[in-house]
């Protein structure tokens, strides 16, 4: 970087709370790295502190348990993810949208604490977490807050985290069955890309839902969808839950018409 | 030369020799300019502009050079010189008025990168923004802002180029052929398209990187990632009136160039703060963000055809307007323009043809020469056109490509005879349309069509380009014998990536009858070392430095004969020689080494004869003339690479989204020296032609400001990206001149993939497309008639991107 | 902040910049210029290393990061006088024009065989989509990937006709 900060890499999540709260004005989390650097790099971000949370104990821990779920801990990469056996049997949906992150490095890099906390529209992980009912467990130095991804982002790269708070675990919970699903992403060229629009389709216990990216300054879930409903009315209600814009990559009437082509053929596909 | 010689009677051309530069590359042993360091050595970094357009009121960098480790700060106002090859236009720095988002204002060299940043950080420029003017097509009206108020007092090389002062006109370039008004009277068919292209980005994965030191006595060394050490000292001694011996420029590897590094880039700017901190070396690496900005790219287009066709079919007039945005400087964007001119309608007879092509100025960040010279952009209009105007006519594209494709006999646009041995585009386009079964769907395809129900298609699209350079572009190569019997090979032809060195020294090897291990070409390119060659472009390469390389084993084994002769006490005329020896043909047992004769020969008593073997070539172009400015007439090319491609896709009409299940790809490469390096450059064109077809191009806003400067937005093919097939063929139809019959090929792969791709589109789903790139979107427009999305500039005055087929019967 | 890292297998003690990349520690304070810089954004992979073990974009990561840590370079590829495999079946194979790509697209090509002894063809597109390289169009780099795995029959050739 041509910028110069300084370094932190706090061993408790005490300490970690306490620089958080004392830099909230200069400083930034760091976990990948694959946002907040290119974002400094630009000069986007001015830190004069980045914290570093790798060395918390636990960090990248990935556990399940058939009481809570699968937990992540906000070290645990996209590729851990990828890799992890009970993972791919039970969330495959959550594997489906890991893949189509980046590229293998940034991967094997990338957090999906990071993905999320970083509240892009065009998150990846954020329609898995959304379709699959999960749970951002939230720290600060007072104490501990459970929120659901549906009221974790406030907007574009906003999430409802106060300053002095951090994301201290991801938890998925438990399912009988395995939601069955897709995630489509349109993207400019077949090799790694930012989404044009990407949407989840996922059916679990008979229940149909999709998550959009890249359509709405956060990523958005629908759940109302009724089993008894028609193609166009599912994708009129998808349609009514995102407002895409015109921007480089597309325009807003592609985006829409895209959304409900995925829609549709999710709709034939996830059964 | 040599071009009747069988390739089966070779030792080493035609083979898949083994390429001296890998293993280095491989190792990440190999050293370019971004990996150097010199003791004492600066960062510099620079303070860019904003606008497209402004007036310089201020620069305040009082602030920025009391900081810590600032050792030099220059502006625009203190450097009153002026850079270019063909039209000399542009400045080191801007001075009294920006010209483009990104352009260099300000360059601060510290001891840190860091240091160097927060400088200028430091700086205050103020601006007064001025009214920008963006689209090439606005430039031209009355009342457009000028770019360049003082272009009627610039240098310009008046042999080729024609600027028009009180314009934004930097080069109008004319042909004209025949009875143009005449031919479309008589026409059956009269077809009226247009067509366009944004501005692209070489991207060479290395960014450009120079650094300089700008000693005592005003001796310059600079070492820089350039594709022409030699034009760029000749450039640099013009602008600041040094003597060529005062200035020396070295190459070491380089990291890709595919044009952008031709010519002069940044090594005035490292010279000009190099020179006022006293002499210390000064290192400048483009951030990839400026490669795209501050350094130049591809031109955009628009390309208007008007073509008027016989009741049989063949095309009896054609007219041709150009028009190509060279953004804010237009000093290698004019010959684009020449060169695009010449070769117009692609590998076609136009019996009366009238052109006119016009560079243009506009407030963007400018053009320059990029794989192809403006051949990949007018080829996307050329052979798009011609698919719709044998649609409008209702013949099949590919019959009607054959009846008028050039033939031994025909007069290309600027009055040359192709002969026999020019090269065989109808060869290329046969072999590309049978590679992919042109013209109908096996079962497999329809087959897979019916299992997903998207649309398969095929087209096809032809191609040519002749090397683009000075009629007289000439070239040396200096053969220097070893201690040990072999040979180093000293050029200043760079190969970046492109393989030439490798094949020149299995030219060395084949002409002097040497096995391969005995051949070095030296890497690293030198000025005050290697003999001279004008510049690593238009692939005129391996032509033009092959040919020199057999004169320079003839010269070396002419001299090592001579002293044979007198060691060896007999006729020059009764020798012959080996790998290791000379010997006498008729007493093969009395020979003498090369080793033994390499340095000079020792007599058995003691006396010395000869003295370093050394062979020199030197060649130049032969029989090209200057065109005649006022119809375009006269030989501008040495040679002409035809080829052509096939493209199988398959289309989603519902979204536009495709896949490019095959391509084959066929040139007339005369001779292919290294097969495996033919079919490098030939896969590796091709999918920057693909990159260039489906997803590449600057997107700016209504002010001018580039919004996709990076990788984020700024996509380029990946690995993924690859059709599912590839094949890559041949057709050899020896080049009389050209070394082995070998004519240049390395540009040829990237052109025409677009049309070919564009046409096979067409086929499978009947979508019109007249810009590149295809994106999805521009294919799911283009199948329901919206309007294309137009973000590639703000709103063109008759819409680029519009095109209403006017076929009509005549008369 | 002083670090301790494991670097071609010699440990390294440094005091590093808190700001700088582990791509530039590993280029200016060591010496070690194989890895290269194409975009510093991480979307090009002209610096990938490993990083303990798994390939990393080194302009994504702090050197202060890798404190600690393992890394293998392109430098800690063929320490004896000949090439790995890979790279003999990449100069076997024409892979290789400017050389830019070419230390990240080893790494990459490094981790995946590690990981599987005969990846598919998408598999090799996918464990390289991340390097970008702009001079040979990817194919013969794949090529060689089949080659070092005994697959060189589904190699391509260039046809005269
Ligand atoms: C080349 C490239 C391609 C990419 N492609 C994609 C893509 O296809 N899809 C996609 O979704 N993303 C993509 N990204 C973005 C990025 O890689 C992902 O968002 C990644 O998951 C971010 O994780 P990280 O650990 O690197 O985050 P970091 O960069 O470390 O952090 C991101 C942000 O979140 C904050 N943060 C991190 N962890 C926490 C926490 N536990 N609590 C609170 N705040 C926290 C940081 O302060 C920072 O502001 C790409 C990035 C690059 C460089
Ligand atoms: S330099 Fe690191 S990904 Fe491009
Ligand atoms: S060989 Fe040049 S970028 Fe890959």
């Amino acid at each position: 970087m041509v910028y110069e900060f300084r370094y932190l890499a706090p061993k408790s999540k005490a300490k970690l709370c306490a620089m958080l709260l004392e830099h909230a004005q200069d400083g930034k989390l760091l976990a990948g790295g694959t946002d907040l650097l290119p974002n400094i790099r630009n000069g986007v971000f001015r830190l004069k502190y980045v914290i570093d949370l790798k060395q918390l104990p636990g960090a990248a821990s990935l556990k399940y348990s058939q009481q809570d779920g699968l937990i992540l801990g906000p070290a645990v990469t996209i590729n851990d993810v990828l890799r992890n056996r009970t993972a791919r049997r039970l969330y495959p949906v959550l594997c489906d949208c890991a893949h189509e992150l980046a590229s293998h490095q940034i991967r094997n890099r990338a957090t999906v604490a990071g993905n999320v906390a970083n509240a892009s529209p065009c998150s990846d992980m954020a329609p898995a977490l959304l379709c699959l009912g999960a749970t951002a467990v939230i720290r600060s130095a007072t104490g501990q807050r459970t929120i659901p991804f549906t009221q974790f982002f406030a907007g574009v790269k906003k999430t409802v985290m106060l300053p002095g708070e951090f994301l201290e675990h991801i938890i998925i919970p438990p399912a009988a069955s395995p939601a069955a699903g897709r995630y489509l992403k349109l993207k400019r060229i077949a090799g790694h890309d930012l989404g044009i629009v990407g949407v989840l389709g996922t059916l679990q216990d008979g229940k149909r839902r999709f998550a959009v990216s890249s359509a709405a300054p956060t990523p958005v879930l629908v759940e109302n969808v009724a089993a008894g409903d028609d193609e166009s009315t599912v994708v009129k209600k998808v349609l009514a839950a995102v407002s895409p814009i015109s921007d480089v990559r597309s325009s807003k009437e592609y985006r829409e018409h895209m959304i409900g082509v995925f829609v549709q053929r999710l709709l034939q596909e996830v059964q | 030369m040599f071009d009747t010689v069988k390739t089966s009677d070779l030792s080493h051309v035609g083979k898949n020799g083994h390429r001296e530069d890998t293993i280095e590359k491989l190792t990440g042993e190999a050293m370019y300019v971004s990996d150097m360091l010199l003791p004492g050595m600066l960062h510099a970094q620079l303070k860019k502009s904003p606008h497209a357009r402004a007036k310089i009121v201020k620069i305040d960098y009082s602030k920025a050079a009391a900081l810590p480790g600032v050792r030099a700060i220059v502006t625009g106002d203190e450097l009153d010189y002026r850079l270019g090859l063909y039209v000399v236009d542009k400045r080191i720095l801007a001075r009294g008025e920006v010209r483009h988002f990104g352009e260099a204002v300000v360059a601060v060299a510290a001891d840190t990168a860091e240091q160097a940043r927060a400088a200028v950080d430091a700086i205050e420029v103020e601006y007064e923004v001025l009214p920008p003017v963006l689209h090439h097509m606005d430039a031209l009206k009355d009342d457009a802002p000028l770019v360049h108020p003082e272009l009627g007092s610039y240098d310009y090389m008046a042999a080729a180029f024609t600027p028009k002062p009180g314009t934004n006109i930097a080069n109008h370039t004319k042909l004209r052929k025949g009875d143009v008004d005449k031919a479309f009277a008589e026409s059956e068919w009269i077809i009226e398209r247009e067509y366009s292209c944004p501005s692209v980005q070489h991207v060479p994965m290395e960014t450009h990187v120079a650094i300089v030191q700008w000693g005592k006595g005003d001796k310059v060394n600079i070492w820089s990632s350039a594709q022409s050490p030699f034009t760029v000292r000749n450039l640099f001694c013009h602008a600041f009136g040094l003597s060529h011996s005062q200035v020396r420029v070295q190459v070491p590897y380089v990291g890709g160039g595919f044009g952008g590094k031709a010519g002069i880039g940044i090594e005035p700017l490292c010279a000009v703060l190099s020179r006022k901190a006293g002499g210390r070396p000064v290192k400048f690496q483009a951030s990839r963000e400026e490669e795209f900005s501050l350094l130049p790219c591809r031109s955009a287009l628009t390309y208007r055809i008007k073509t008027g066709v016989s009741a049989t079919g063949k095309i009896v007039a054609q007219h041709m307007t150009m028009y190509w945005d060279s953004g804010a400087y237009a000093d290698y964007a004019v010959n684009v323009t020449r060169a695009s001119g010449f070769s117009a309608s692609g590998p076609y007879e136009i019996p009366n043809a009238w052109l006119d092509a016009y560079t243009i100025y506009t407030n963007k960040p400018y053009g320059t020469a990029y794989r192809g010279f403006g051949h990949v952009e007018f080829h996307w209009a050329v052979e798009r056109h011609m698919e719709l105007v044998a649609q409008a006519i209702g013949m099949d594209p590919f019959v009607f490509r054959l009846k008028n494709a050039l033939r031994p006999g025909s007069l290309t646009m600027t009055g040359e005879e192709i002969t026999e041995h020019t090269g065989n585009v109808i060869k290329c386009l046969e072999e590309a349309a049978k590679a992919i079964c042109y013209g109908n769907l096996t079962d497999e395809e329809k087959a897979r069509q019916k299992k997903t129900g998207w649309k398969i298609g095929k087209g096809v699209a032809a191609l040519q380009k002749a090397p683009a350079m000075p009629p007289f572009t000439a070239t040396s190569v200096v053969l220097k014998m070893n201690e040990d019997g072999s040979v180093l090979v000293n050029l200043a032809l760079t190969d970046y990536g492109q393989g030439t060195y490798t094949s020149v020294r299995q030219i060395v090897a084949e002409r002097l009858g040497f096995p391969l291990e005995k051949i070095k070409v030296a890497f690293e390119s030198d000025t005050d070392r290697d003999p001279y060659d004008w510049q690593t472009v238009a692939s005129k390469g391996l032509l033009l430095s092959g040919n020199a390389a057999i004169l320079a084993a003839e010269d070396l084994i002419k001299n090592a004969y001579a002293v044979a002769g007198e060691i060896l006490h007999c006729n020059v005329c009764d020798l012959g020689h080996d790998g290791d020896k000379i010997f006498i043909k008729h007493h093969p047992k009395k020979s003498v080494s090369f080793a033994s004769m390499a340095v000079g020969h020792a007599l058995p008593n003691g006396n010395g004869v000869g003295g370093p073997l050394i062979g020199v070539g030197r060649y130049i172009a032969q029989g090209l003339s200057n065109l005649n400015k006022e119809d375009g007439q006269g030989n501008p090319a040495i040679d002409w690479t035809y080829g052509a491609h096939g493209i199988i896709v398959e289309v989603c009409e519902e979204t536009g989204e495709f896949h490019v299940l095959k391509i084959a790809s066929v040139y007339d490469v005369g001779r292919a020296i290294h097969p495996e390096i033919v079919r490098g450059q030939a896969i590796g064109g091709m999918l920057q032609g693909l990159g260039t077809a489906i997803c590449e191009g600057y997107i700016y806003d209504q002010q001018g400001r580039l919004l996709n400067p990076s990788f984020t937005d700024n996509k380029i093919p990946t690995a993924k990206d690859l059709p599912l097939e590839i094949e890559c063929f041949v057709v050899e139809t020896p080049q009389v001149d050209g070394p082995y019959g070998a004519r240049g090929v390395g540009e040829h792969s990237m052109i025409s993939v677009a049309p070919a791709l564009g046409n096979a589109i067409q086929k499978a789903t009947g979508a019109e497309i007249m810009h590149m790139p295809m994106r999805f979107e521009d294919v799911w427009r283009a199948l329901r008639h919206k309007d294309p999305i137009d973000n590639w500039i703000t709103k063109s005055p008759i819409g680029s991107c519009r095109s209403a087929p006017e076929a009509r019967p005549n008369g | 902040m002083k670090i301790k890292v494991t670097v071609n297998g010699q440990l390294y003690e440094r005091d590093v910049l808190e700001h700088k990349t582990l791509l530039r520690f590993l280029r200016e304070d060591l010496g070690l210029t194989g890895t290269k810089e194409g975009c510093g954004m991480g979307e090009c992979g002209a610096c990938t290393v490993f990083f303990n073990g798994k390939v990393m974009n080194s302009c994504m990561i702090l050197a202060v990061e890798a404190d600690g840590a393992t890394i293998d370079t392109i430098e800690g590829e063929s320490r004896g006088p000949s090439l790995t495999d890979i790279q003999k079946a990449m100069e076997k194979n024409n892979s290789v024009q400017c050389g830019f790509c070419t230390p990240g697209m080893v790494m990459s090509i490094k981790e995946l065989l590690q990981n599987k002894a005969k990846p598919s063809i998408p598999e090799i597109k996918e464990a390289i989509e991340g390097n970008f390289c702009r001079c040979t169009g990817y194919v013969q780099i794949i090529e060689a990937v089949l080659d070092v795995t005994g697959r060189s029959k589904e190699k391509g050739e260039l046809k005269h006709v």
